[in-house]
């Protein structure tokens, strides 16, 4: 079977962790600055008063006036959801995360650790832990599992088998199903609101009328039982290598921030778990003045564990810090499976020398631009004024 | 050599290497550098006089010094006949 873990709004939870008593008040998500004006996730009070997410924020905020906002918090939901992800593998799940707060696995190798699909599911939600509210389902398909899961209780496990996956999915609503906006509303115009009801409608009309993505939530709703909608894809468990600078003040400057980063890619690259591996994928974090949080992953078009190369590749990524940083961060997100690099048995030379010359040539104009490179031309060394000794002279060959 | 992109036009107009730029320099009394770029100097280890080009229009008269910033750093600045100062690699 396949089972699904869902928390709801897991975005919103993330960041209201250090915020807990607001779990019980009208709260919604900020917009991200520069975005367009609209609510994100919403507690359960926000919605009893109307709220819904994705509702713009005049709208929410006429709805709900006492409606408190929320600044979005990325890299402490991103931490959360990869903790919560590592307690579900350190229980022995093969998980496959879709998105922060849904992740999938297969009960199959679990069964038999566990006593049963049900004590797996419990233990899968014991793992997550009880202050997220996480549901569970289970299935032979991947979407009845989904579906169970969204429509469970928190801290319950649904279990539907396959000869009631169709009877239990027909009452249930559209918006499970994964289409756009438009495709629920011209549905509702048509009078279907429930899963059962688009699966009784003939499939050749549902693809003419709503197109492909309309056939895949037709063929979803129970129709095909032929239709796999994917097996499970376990991710390889992500390795936990990081090393953290606090500022004793605020830090803006680009300097001391690359001083810093500087610092942390040499205490990560000597760590000795890393045996040998070069980093393949690479995570910055910053905790900035306010209590917000700031996270940019670099994946490095060839796996280095050349520090140089390392601060080349992740300093850019600091001028993109939106506030002073108090705490900076570094992770190693993957590590290649290597320790070595291939090298070659003789010395390029000749046209092979030209021919990488020529290719590294095209990258960087192509990165930089026309006139990006030039060739030097002395046209007066023996000259006593420095600037008349030498010529830059662009080349587009 | 990558070189910062300008205009379409200015990118492909070849231009002098190594050309002097501007530099902020507070001088002694007796025409040497005190401070350049609002580091302190430590020594100035050699000096030189440039004079060039005198039968043309625009003629050079540059007197130079290779200098020790405190910070460890080494420059070459050098001041015109106009008394403006300018940093350049020598």
């Amino acid at each position: 079977m396949i089972a699904a873990v869902v928390i709801p709004a897991f975005d919103l939870r993330a960041a209201l962790r250090l915020r807990p008593g607001l779990q019980a008040k009208p709260a919604a998500l900020a917009p991200l600055p520069g975005k367009e004006p609209l609510v994100g996730s919403v507690t359960g009070a926000a919605q009893a008063q109307g709220v819904r997410p994705g509702m713009r924020l005049g709208e929410a905020l006429a709805m709900c006036p006492g409606l408190e906002l929320v600044e979005q918090d990325p890299a402490t939901a991103e931490q959360a959801w990869e903790e919560i992800l590592r307690r579900l593998e350190d229980s022995g799940f093969a998980v496959e995360p879709t998105e922060a707060g849904t992740v999938y696995f297969e009960t199959k190798g679990v069964e038999r650790l566990y006593g049963g699909v049900e004590p797996a599911l419990r233990r899968a939600l014991a793992s997550v832990g009880s202050s997220w509210d996480a549901r569970a389902g289970a299935a032979d398909r991947r979407f009845a599992a989904l579906a169970a899961a969204n429509v469970a209780r928190p801290g319950q496990a649904l279990i539907v088998s396959d000869d009631r996956t169709r009877s239990f999915l027909a009452p249930l609503p559209l918006t499970l199903l994964p289409l756009e906006r438009e495709r629920y509303e011209q549905l509702e115009e048509l009078g279907i609101r429930t899963i059962g009801q688009l699966a009784g409608l003939p499939g050749g009309a549902v693809a003419e009328r709503l197109g492909p993505a309309g056939h895949r939530a037709w063929s979803l709703a129970g129709n095909d039982p032929a239709e796999q909608d994917g097996r499970v894809k376990p991710r390889r468990p992500a390795t936990a290598l990081h090393e953290t600078l606090e500022f004793p003040e605020a830090v803006g400057n680009d300097l001391t921030l690359r001083r810093g980063l500087g610092v942390l890619v040499d205490r990560l690259l000597a760590r000795p778990e890393r045996a040998g591996r070069p980093p393949r994928k690479v995570a910055v974090w910053a905790r900035l003045v306010g209590g917000a949080s700031w996270r940019r992953t670099v994946t490095l078009r060839e796996p280095t564990a050349d520090p140089a190369r390392l601060r080349t590749a992740l300093g850019p990524k600091l001028a993109e810090l939106p506030a002073p940083a108090l705490k900076l961060r570094l992770e190693i997100c993957e590590l290649a499976e290597h320790t070595g690099e291939q090298l070659e048995l003789l010395a390029a030379e000749g046209e092979v020398v030209r021919g990488k010359l020529r290719e590294g040539l095209r990258q960087v104009r192509a990165a930089v631009g026309a006139g990006g490179v030039s060739t030097v031309v002395e046209v007066a060394p023996w000259s006593r004024i420095p600037e008349a000794r030498a010529l830059l002279v662009p080349r587009d060959d | 050599m990558v070189a910062h992109t300008g205009s379409a036009r200015a990118a492909r107009t070849a231009r002098r290497l190594n050309a002097p730029r501007p530099a902020l320099v507070e001088g002694h009394a007796d025409g040497t550098p005190r401070r350049v770029n609002r580091q302190d100097v430590a020594v100035v280890r050699e000096e030189w006089r440039v004079v060039d080009r005198w039968w043309t229009d625009e003629p050079v008269d540059r007197r130079y010094f290779d200098v020790v910033l405190e910070t460890g750093e080494n420059a070459v600045v050098f001041r015109d006949d106009n008394g403006s100062w300018f940093t350049q690699r020598a």
